[in-house]
């Protein structure tokens, strides 16, 4: 039995995690060289992805899904207590609420207090990317064959923020994008462009997303924004470039 | 509300019974889209759909409602941190949301000094009904994706008892090979075999749901 051969044996014992934790750390040594390994691996999960839904699902119990929401939206905490118009505003509602006497009422009153802290929860994470960023760049944005056949004029500005390892990208004065096709936001790295979003434009109002950058091993050398047929799912854009920038 | 994870004698379902998806491919795709894209709402929405899956599968590995919920509230922290770098080729968001509850779920029991307790409680699993069940008049069969999982249900159902023994004590409860020999007291090849055997049919078994999203 070759040292290779123990790998193939134990496949589905990794993707189970049966392994001892000494064999587990050897095996996913052994998955980073071996492109078989890690093909079957794949497969496998692939294959059992659905396996754990042999579970009967559990009701949640009321109001989780806000709760679970609200703790991952409620991350920048600091904000909060620079900004006393959210105070000011959920006493407000919570008064409002006090209020009514109709229980349907202070419910839609909970809800909406909800979705406004949510809201501006997002809103303070956006904020906190444009007044950490550590470097800006604007760029023009060029869309040929605009209404009359003239050319649509956007701009591209990306807000880099180093220590978050997010930008936060806003895109202005285009059209919604024709039909069958999408504006595609793309990283350009050192090993090639990376897919990052697809921009939802409509030139009555800018497109304004914070975006994960890839992974730090990457170094990101620009950015690029195209137009492609919403068939294209590849890593490689296909359809026209609209704006380019190098940093 | 009765646990059927993994017992046999609750039946099985017609496999590959034609029914409701929980997100169509479209859905999905404008899900993760909006996720990618940090949409908050989109989020809330994942939660929704997800959590009772995930409640279910966490609640049965770890037999702890509340360490249940933490691990829960992890994996969709993990999701909201890491979905831009899920490009739409990839898996499916709940097979993805599962292999990271899993993985916790694993860490955690891994983690227990109690392992007498963890295979008390392995040997359980299946048989107990879930903590706590929340909120009341939860119609478990009406939730989206219950069809996946009569489907999966089905197909474990069919496994031989020893073979969906040892499925049921590694991939849901996270022993190792050894602790599944000492345990059921045979040695760790017929472990391996047994194992084996069961994902190869397990594979077959699912096949026909392998493409199905969230």
């Amino acid at each position: 039995m070759s040292a290779h051969d123990w790998y193939v044996e134990n496949r589905s014992a990794f993707v189970s995690r049966s392994l001892e934790r000494d064999e587990e750390r050897t095996f996913i040594e052994h998955l980073m060289r071996c492109d078989e390994c890690a093909r079957e691996v794949a497969r496998l999960e692939g294959d059992l992805a659905w396996l754990p839904m042999g579970v009967a699902p559990v009701a949640p119990k009321p109001g989780f899904a806000r709760r679970i929401a609200g703790e991952i939206l409620d991350r920048p905490r600091g904000w909060r207590r620079r900004l006393p118009a959210l105070a000011a505003a959920a006493a407000v509602l919570l008064a409002l609420g006090l209020g009514f006497h109709n229980g349907r009422e202070r419910r839609e009153l909970s809800r909406l207090l909800a979705t406004r802290e949510s809201r501006l929860t997002a809103l303070e994470d956006t904020l906190s990317v444009l007044r950490q960023a550590r470097q800006v760049v604007q760029t023009n944005v060029s869309m040929p064959g605009g209404g009359g056949g003239g050319a649509h004029q956007g701009g591209l500005l990306i807000f880099q923020d180093g220590s978050s390892h997010r930008w936060t990208v806003i895109v202005h004065g285009l059209p919604p994008a024709p039909d069958g096709n999408v504006y595609q936001f793309w990283f350009i790295t050192r090993t090639g462009m990376v897919r990052s979003v697809e921009v939802n434009a409509d030139s009555a109002r800018p497109a304004f997303m914070t975006v994960p950058m890839p992974s730090p091993a990457i170094p990101v050398m620009g950015a690029a924004l195209t137009m492609e047929s919403m068939v294209n799912r590849s890593g490689e854009p296909a359809g026209v470039e609209l704006a380019h920038v190098m940093f | 509300m009765r646990s059927r994870a993994l017992d046999k004698d609750a039946g099985s379902a017609p496999q590959g019974r034609a029914g409701r998806p929980a997100l169509a491919l479209k859905e999905e795709s404008s899900l993760r889209r909006r996720l990618r894209a940090r949409d908050e709402q989109a989020l809330v929405e994942l939660i929704d759909a997800a959590s009772p899956w995930l409640l279910g599968l966490t609640q049965g590995m770890l037999r702890d409602p509340d360490e249940a919920e933490e691990v829960v509230l992890e994996v969709f922290q993990v999701a909201w941190e890491r979905v831009g770098s899920l490009g739409d080729e990839d898996e499916a968001l709940l097979p993805w949301l599962f292999r990271i509850a899993r993985n916790r779920a694993i860490d955690r029991l891994r983690r227990r000094s109690r392992l007498r307790l963890k295979h008390a409680r392995a040997g359980a699993f299946g048989a107990i009904a879930p903590a706590d069940a929340g909120a009341t008049g939860f119609d478990e069969s009406a939730r989206p994706g219950w069809h996946v999982h009569e489907s999966v249900h089905a197909a474990l159902a069919a496994l031989p008892d020893e073979q969906r023994q040892a499925v049921q004590l590694a991939y849901f409860q996270g022993l190792t090979h050894a602790e599944i020999a000492r345990q059921l007291g045979i040695p760790m090849g017929t472990v391996k075999t047994r194992l084996r055997l069961a994902f190869d049919k397990l594979r077959v078994a699912l096949a026909p749901i392998k493409d199905w999203v969230l």
